[in-house]
C-alpha cells in the first residue's frame, strides 16, 4: 500500500490489479446490459383494461354536390393526333370532329424524262383509337382549304378554330372502324386530280412549287371532315411527324417500266389541329355556358358529365364540410372521395381507367388547360411523391354495382382545413388527363345522388 | 485517495444519467399501465435472495437502503460500491393463452462508506417504479366494420437518487434517514400503423422524498436480535404533462392533461436474528395507497401489506470461517397489490434462493439470486405473470482508499 500516494499512474495500476479478477463478472454484466432491450412481443394480454384516449371514426355524411362545367375551348394543335368523325346521343349531344393540316414544302427534284403520272393519295395511318359505334360505316371527306392555316398569337390552335374550305370534297372514303382502323394500317384518300396537277407543276418547274411561300399559297391546307351520312364514330389518325403524307405515284416509260413516287409530308405540327363542334340541344346540358355558371347535378337529372374535347368537367364541392369545425379535438387521418359512373351508362363507351383531380388555383394560369368557371386555371392534385393523384378504379364486370373511382384526397382536405375555415366554393374538378382532354372523347356520366357519391372521412377524436 | 472516491461518485453519476434512459424498460408487464407502474422495492443483492427481507438487518454485507439506519453497520474500514443487474423471464397467461418475454437491465447502483466513526453515509440510484408494456388491440373504426390494430405502449417510471446517513447515538441504537430525489416520467402511447397516428402522453414527475429508519439491537449469548423500523410519509409528486399527437401531416401539442401522482405513506417493521454466520429475518411493511386515487374506473387502490422472511447460512466444511466462505440464502415474499382491478387483487408472491460468492478476496462478492414467483391471477378475466428473475449484485468493497484517514 505504500505506493498509493506516489502518483496517479500507480494508482491506476493498483486499481487494475484489484479489478482484473472481476473481468468475467464484468463481461457477464455487459452481456446482460447489452441484451437488456425488452423484446417487444406483440401482446394482446392486457387489452381488456387499457383505456384508450382516442377514437377512430368514419363519417360519410358530409354533403357532396356534383355539377358540370364546360371549357370554352381546348388547345388541340400539335397533339400529334388527328380526330375525325361524329358521335351523338341524348346524353352528351351531337359532336363533330374535323381535323386540319397542311403540307410541307421541300425542294422538289427534277422529274425524269419519260415520267408518266399514275395516281395520288393522302395516306393517314390510324392510331388505333376509336370511340362510338365502331361497327357501322364511317364516311369521311377531304377538302382543300381556301385559306392558309394560321396559328393564334400564342402559337396554338384551339378546338373552336376553323378555316374555310371548298364545299366540294377532293375525295371521300367509307370505312368500318372495326376492323379497319387498326394501328399500322392507314386511311387512303385517292386524290388523282390534285396529284396530277402537282405532278405536272413539279415536272414543269412551275412557280407554285418553287418556294415555300408560293407552295403554301397554292396548296393552303386540307381538312378531313365526316360526311353527312349518319356517322356514329370518331377515329384517331396519327399526326406525328412524317406520318400523314400526300403520295404521288408515277412510272418511267423505259424498256423495263420503273415505278416511282413523290412523298409530300404533313407540314408544321402546330398547323395540325382538331376542330370540335357540339350541339347540346335536347340534352340536360342544353344551355350550359363555358363562361357561365356550373350546372348542378340536380338540374341535370342527378348526373354530372365528363368528356374530353368538348371540355366537360365534373365539379365536386363539399358544402357542409365547414361543419367539422363545430367539433373540437379531431384529426383527419384519411379522406376518400368516392364517385361512381351512373348505372348502364358505359356499355358503349368504355370507362377511362385513369381519372385525375384538379384544384382551382387562384394564382397560376400558365401550366394548365383546364379552367374553372371564372377563368382561373386549375392545378392537378398530387400524391405524396408529387405524382398526379389518380383514382383507384374498381370495375365490376358482373353487375356494375361496384364500379367506382376512389380518390385519396387526405392531403388536400387537411390543407384546406388547416386554416380553420373551409372555402367550399372552389371545390375540386374531376377529369381525364390533360392530354386525354385534348385528344380523346372519353367520357363518364357520373351518378350525382348520394350514395354513391360520398366523401368518406376517417378521423381521430381525442 | 480522494481521487478514487471521486471516481466512484463520477461512475455513479454517469450511471444515474444513463440509467434514466436505460431503466425505462426495466419492467415489462401490462399491469404496469396503472399509476406509477410496477413498484420495484428497495432491496439490494443479499436481501433480494432472502425474499427482500431487510428492515431488521444492518448494512454489513451490502448497502441495505431499505432501512437507512442500517448504514451504521458498514464496516469502518470499507467503502462499498454495488451494482445490481437483473434478467427476467416472464410468462403471461390468461385462462386461454400464454405469451412470454425476457427483459433485463441495470437495477441499481449503491455506494456506502463511513465518514466519521459516528456517521455512515450512502448514495445511490435505483428505480422506484417502472412502466413497460406493449399491447396490441383489435379496434373497430366507428361507423364501419373495418378493424384495425391499435397499439398501446407504456414506458418510463420513477427513479430515485438518494443520499442517506446513519448515526449511532447510543450503543445498539442507530437512526438513519434517506433524502431522495424522485424523477422520471410516465409515458403512455397509442398508435395505428395503418392510419398513421401516434399519441404520446408523457407526464414528467419529480419531487423530494424523505424516509427514516431505526435499528435497535440486543445481544444475548452471542445471539443478536435486531428490530428495524422504517417510515416515509405520503407525498404528492410534481407533474408536468406533455401530450402530442402526430399524424402523417401534422404534429400538435395538445392541451395538458392533469394527472395526479403520489407516493403513499409507508411504514414497516422487521426483526432479524444473527448468530455467528447464521441469520434470519422477517419483515412486515404497509403502504397506505388508499388515499391515492386513479382516474381509471376499473381500478381501485387499497392499503397493501408486504410480508417476507429469509435466512442466510454459510457453506459448511473447510471454507467455513475463511474468506472463501460462501453464504447461502433462502426466502419468501408476499406482496399485496396496491391496486385491484375489478375488485381482483394482483398479488405478488415469490420464493428466492441465492448465494454470496467471494471472489478471491473477502471484500469483493458476487451475490446471485433466483426469484421464482407469480403476479396476478387468471381469474376474473385477468392474467397471471409467472417469472424467473435472476439478480446479479456485484459488490466492490474496498478499504485501501480509506486507510489513510483511519490509520
Amino acid at each position: 500500500m505504500t505506493g498509493i500516494s506516489a502518483g496517479t499512474g500507480k494508482k491506476l495500476i493498483f486499481l487494475f490489479t484489484k479489478i482484473y479478477k472481476y473481468i468475467p463478472v464484468a463481461v457477464a454484466a455487459v452481456i446482460l446490459i447489452v441484451t437488456s432491450c425488452t423484446k417487444q412481443s406483440e401482446f394482446d394480454i392486457g387489452k381488456d383494461f387499457i383505456e384508450s384516449q382516442t377514437r377512430l371514426q368514419m363519417v360519410d355524411t358530409f354533403r357532396v354536390d356534383l355539377s358540370t362545367i364546360i371549357e370554352d375551348s381546348l388547345r388541340t394543335s400539335g397533339t400529334k393526333i388527328a380526330l375525325v368523325g361524329n358521335l351523338g346521343d341524348e346524353l352528351f349531344g351531337k359532336i363533330k370532329c374535323e381535323t386540319y393540316f397542311d403540307l410541307a414544302f421541300s425542294v422538289f427534284g427534277a422529274i425524269e424524262e419519260k415520267a408518266y403520272f399514275d395516281s395520288a393519295a393522302f395516306v393517314l395511318p390510324f392510331t388505333g383509337y376509336s370511340i362510338g359505334d365502331t361497327l357501322s360505316a364511317l364516311n369521311l371527306e377531304i377538302h382543300q382549304l381556301t385559306e392558309k392555316i394560321k396559328t393564334g398569337n400564342d402559337g396554338y390552335l384551339y378546338s373552336i378554330n376553323s378555316f374555310a374550305y371548298q364545299p366540294q370534297p377532293l375525295s371521300n372514303v367509307t370505312i368500318y372502324p372495326e376492323p379497319h382502323s387498326k394501328i399500322d394500317t392507314a386511311l387512303n384518300f385517292r386524290v388523282d386530280a390534285l396529284g396530277e396537277d402537282l405532278f405536272n407543276k413539279i415536272r414543269d418547274n412551275d412557280q407554285n412549287v418553287s418556294s415555300s411561300e408560293w407552295f403554301m399559297d397554292y396548296i393552303r391546307g386540307f381538312v378531313i371532315t365526316p360526311g353527312n351520312a349518319g356517322n356514329k364514330a370518331v377515329i384517331g389518325l396519327n399526326a406525328a411527324e412524317n406520318k400523314i403524307a400526300l403520295k404521288i405515284y408515277y412510272h418511267l416509260r423505259l424498256e423495263e417500266p420503273e415505278k416511282k413516287e413523290i412523298t409530300i409530308s404533313m407540314g408544321e405540327i402546330n398547323h395540325q389541329f382538331n376542330h370540335v363542334e357540339y350541339d347540346l340541344s335536347g340534352t340536360y346540358l342544353n344551355n350550359i355556358k363555358s363562361s357561365g355558371n356550373k350546372k348542378m347535378a340536380s338540374e341535370t337529372a342527378n348526373k354530372s358529365y365528363m368528356q374530353g374535347l368538348t371540355g366537360l368537367i365534373t365539379k365536386v364541392q363539399f358544402p357542409s364540410l365547414q361543419d367539422i369545425f363545430m367539433e373540437s379535438n379531431w384529426k383527419i387521418l384519411k379522406a376518400e372521395l368516392i364517385i361512381e359512373p351512373a348505372a348502364f351508362s358505359y356499355e358503349k363507351y368504355a370507362l377511362p381507367e385513369k381519372l385525375y383531380i384538379y384544384q382551382t388555383d387562384m394564382v397560376s394560369r400558365t401550366s394548365s388547360i383546364l379552367k374553372d368557371e371564372k377563368g382561373n386555371s386549375i392545378s392537378q392534385l398530387t400524391d405524396d411523391d408529387n405524382n398526379p393523384l389518380t383514382a383507384i378504379f374498381e370495375y365490376d364486370k358482373v353487375l356494375g354495382e361496384n364500379t367506382r373511382y376512389t380518390f385519396d384526397i387526405t392531403s388536400y382536405i387537411n390543407k384546406e382545413l388547416a386554416g380553420k375555415y373551409y372555402e367550399y366554393r372552389r371545390g375540386l374538378h374531376i377529369g381525364i388527363s390533360q392530354d386525354d382532354y385534348r385528344t380523346t372523347l372519353n367520357r363518364i356520366l357520373f351518378e350525382g345522388k348520394k350514395p354513391p357519391v360520398k366523401l368518406r372521412l376517417y378521423y381521430l377524436s381525442y | 485517495m480522494r481521487t478514487a472516491r471521486k471516481t466512484y461518485i463520477l461512475v455513479l453519476l454517469i450511471f444515474c444519467f444513463q440509467a434514466g434512459t436505460i431503466s425505462a424498460q426495466s419492467t415489462s408487464s401490462p399491469y404496469s399501465v396503472f399509476g406509477l407502474g410496477f413498484l420495484e422495492g428497495n432491496s439490494a443483492g443479499p436481501f433480494r435472495a432472502m425474499g427482500g427481507t431487510g428492515i431488521g438487518f444492518l448494512s454489513e454485507k451490502s448497502v441495505n437502503y431499505m432501512n437507512p439506519a442500517s448504514y451504521s453497520g458498514i464496516d469502518s474500514l470499507i467503502s462499498v460500491f454495488e451494482v445490481g443487474l437483473f434478467g427476467k423471464y416472464t410468462t403471461f397467461s390468461t385462462s386461454r393463452e400464454s405469451q412470454s418475454l425476457f427483459n433485463s437491465n441495470l437495477k441499481y447502483i449503491l455506494m456506502g462508506f463511513r465518514v466519521t466513526p459516528w456517521l455512515a453515509t450512502s448514495f445511490g440510484f435505483s428505480p422506484y417504479s417502472s412502466i413497460g408494456y406493449n399491447i396490441n388491440t383489435i379496434s373497430t373504426i366507428e361507423g364501419t366494420n373495418t378493424r384495425y390494430v391499435k397499439t398501446f405502449t407504456g414506458e418510463g417510471g420513477v427513479n430515485q437518487v438518494y443520499f442517506g446517513g446513519s448515526i449511532t447515538p447510543m450503543k445498539n441504537l442507530s437512526l438513519g434517514f434517506n433524502a431522495a430525489y424522485l424523477f422520471g416520467n410516465v409515458t403512455h402511447t397509442e398508435s395505428s400503423a395503418v392510419y398513421s397516428y401516434y399519441l404520446e402522453d408523457i407526464t414528467y414527475i419529480s419531487n423530494f422524498d424523505f424516509n427514516y429508519g431505526l435499528n435497535y439491537r440486543v445481544i444475548v449469548d452471542k445471539m443478536r436480535f435486531s428490530l428495524g423500523l422504517i417510515y416515509g410519509s405520503s407525498k404528492k409528486l410534481r407533474t408536468e404533462n406533455v401530450t402530442t399527437i402526430q399524424t402523417a401531416s401534422t404534429t400538435e401539442t395538445l392541451k395538458k392533461r392533469s394527472y395526479k401522482y403520489s407516493i403513499p405513506q409507508n411504514m414497516g417493521a422487521g426483526i432479524a436474528f444473527t448468530k455467528g454466520f447464521f441469520s434470519a429475518g422477517f419483515d412486515f411493511e404497509r403502504s397506505n395507497w388508499e388515499d391515492v386515487q386513479f382516474k381509471n374506473a376499473f381500478i381501485h387502490t387499497r392499503n397493501s401489506n408486504r410480508y417476507s422472511f429469509g435466512i442466510e447460512f454459510p457453506s459448511q466444511g473447510v471454507k467455513k470461517g475463511t474468506t472463501g466462505m460462501i453464504f447461502y440464502r433462502l426466502g419468501g415474499e408476499f406482496r399485496e397489490s396496491y391496486i385491484t382491478i375489478d375488485n381482483t387483487p394482483i398479488n405478488y408472491r415469490a420464493v428466492t434462493l441465492g448465494a454470496g460468492i467471494p471472489l478471491n478476496n473477502w471484500i469483493s462478492v458476487v451475490n446471485v439470486s433466483l426469484e421464482l414467483g407469480q403476479n396476478g391471477t387468471t381469474s376474473n378475466g385477468l392474467f397471471r405473470e409467472s417469472f424467473v428473475n435472476l439478480h446479479l449484485d456485484l459488490s466492490f468493497k474496498d478499504l485501501w482508499f480509506m486507510k489513510k484517514r483511519y490509520n
